[in-house]
């Protein structure tokens, strides 16, 4: 089931977002720049992520590796938006930022909500279909 | 030993250049999405020995060395050094990865069950010919189940610890931004367990697998029964300016644990690498397993198996055998000449 658009916490929105559809992310982060056109560019850029990971033989983090990601960081007024996803697409990670400071200024919140809820939506499903898929492997093994 | 610059050759080497790039023709962005399409496992293998996870980065990689794969991860392991690093991300922990297939060797009735999810380990290995002469293969859909798999699965070694067989590790609490880094610093012996582990995931698969292999033929000390393998997708979570945790997208991750029985408990050895690729890290952790207390110059010593497997390092050596040694060469040549000349002189005076 969606959750109700007011109910996603900061954590939850800039996830989705992180993860939406970068064409629709970025036509939404066209209509909004509207209503931000003196926003305070602090970083609008490409670089990596180092990612690191548990070992569960002796507990020891280690790094698996870098992602490439694309980074925006804008401010406007008192208000900070950012925006950081995979690979390299700057304007859907300044439109992630966007979206973020239309949250936390309360602008075009309605809008930005709607987009929220239906790419929610979108990923709940995609996980469900993968997984059911997934399940569809499920073996029950039997020793002889 | 000399060196001695060479000179000459430019129109050699750019012809040379021009002749190796002939062969792959224009690169365009649809050839690039139909590698990252057609080849997904080719492609993880290359950002995982790259240590750089992007599948269009390494797409192009692939296309524009014709799918050297050495090259592939050169340029890549190359091109890495001109972004910066943003930041580190929080460590991954097993019990949060969204688990495409998980399996264990070692016991068939695990918590959680086990998904053989992607695999062609139980198929007939035949060519589709028919696709030569111009029939297509399309592979028989998936029969989705009707309810989902859970996304996150336990892990087997906290159900195992339970039941008293191994000892669970205290989480280590080292910060992100505080874990030894092998880009950062230089790999010393005996190494740090976050070196030991980083380098392994960075490792090049037919070296792992190598070195691997001869552990588990009986040349290392302990052999392995594969504990849990999962591949699956990872969450990068990383820090808003503002404080907030959140997930800036999954990436593909490989798992493995192995073990072997050590006095009444069982002791496990652990290796992971960035996208999908089980050989390698099912090798890499029978080297963990096999490290402690391996002999100098054994294959499972974890200097030997550490250098070896660089692949960059490695083939870089390899293949500068090949570019001009002559005054090297010319020295070992006048060596055996002078052996000779002395030999032939010394049978003269015994006559």
């Amino acid at each position: 089931m969606p959750k109700p658009a007011q109910e996603f916490s900061h954590e939850d929105a800039l996830s989705i977002l992180a993860r939406a559809d970068a064409a629709a992310l970025k036509a939404l982060g066209e209509d909004l720049a509207i209503g931000f056109p003196d926003v305070e560019v602090v970083h609008s850029r490409t670089g990596l992520v180092m990612l690191p990971m548990r070992d569960t033989a002796q507990g020891t983090a280690f790094h698996l590796g870098e992602v490439l990601v694309s980074e925006a960081h804008i401010r406007h007024g008192t208000h900070e938006g950012y925006g950081l996803r995979k690979g390299i697409d700057l304007e859907a990670s300044m439109a992630m930022a966007l979206v973020d400071i239309a949250l936390a200024s309360g602008t075009y919140v309605e809008m930005c909500r709607d987009f929220l809820r239906k790419s929610d939506a979108q990923h709940r499903d995609a996980d469900t279909e993968t997984l059911r898929r997934i399940e569809a492997t499920r073996v029950d093994m039997e020793t002889f | 030993m000399a060196y001695v610059a060479t000179r000459g050759g430019e129109r050699a080497i750019e012809q040379a250049e021009r002749l190796f790039r002939a062969e792959m023709g224009t690169i365009t962005p649809e050839r690039i999405n139909e590698i990252k399409a057609a080849m997904p496992y080719l492609v993880d293998r290359v950002m995982g020995e790259a240590s750089l996870y992007d599948e269009d980065i390494a797409a192009l990689a692939l296309a524009q060395t014709g799918g050297e794969l050495y090259e592939a991860v050169l340029v890549l392991r190359a091109w890495r050094t001109t972004q910066p690093r943003l930041s580190v991300a929080e460590p991954i922990d097993q019990d949060a990865l969204f688990t495409h297939r998980r399996l264990s060797a070692a016991f068939k009735d695990i918590p959680g069950g086990q998904l053989l999810g992607p695999t062609l380990d139980y198929s007939h290995r035949l060519l589709a010919t028919q696709v030569l002469t111009g029939e297509a293969f399309d592979p028989v859909p998936v029969d989705p189940a009707a309810t989902p798999a859970p996304a996150h699965q336990p892990s087997v070694s906290a159900w195992q610890a339970a039941n008293d067989l191994v000892d669970l590790p205290d989480d280590d609490t080292t910060r992100p931004d505080d874990i030894p880094d092998i880009t950062r610093e230089p790999l010393l012996f005996p190494s740090k367990r976050a070196h030991t582990l980083q380098s392994l995931a960075r490792g090049e698969t037919g070296g792992v697998l190598a070195l691997g292999y001869a552990a588990m033929r009986g040349y290392g000390q302990a052999h392995p029964t594969v504990n849990e393998l999962r591949l699956a997708e990872a969450e990068i979570v990383v820090t808003h300016p503002k404080g907030t945790k959140f997930s800036a997208g999954r990436v593909k991750v490989s798992q493995a644990e192995v073990l072997s029985k050590k006095g009444e408990k069982l002791e496990l050895g652990f290796a992971a690498t960035l996208g999908w690729n089980e050989v390698k890290v099912i090798a890499a952790a029978t080297l963990d397993l096999n490290s402690a207390g391996a002999p100098k110059g054994a294959a499972t010593e974890e200097e030997f198996f550490l250098y070896h497997t660089e692949g960059v390092e490695s083939s870089g050596f390899c293949i500068h055998f090949k570019l001009p040694h002559y005054v090297t060469f010319q020295s070992s040549l006048d060596a055996m000449r002078d052996a000779k000349a002395r030999s032939a002189q010394q049978k003269e005076t015994a006559q």
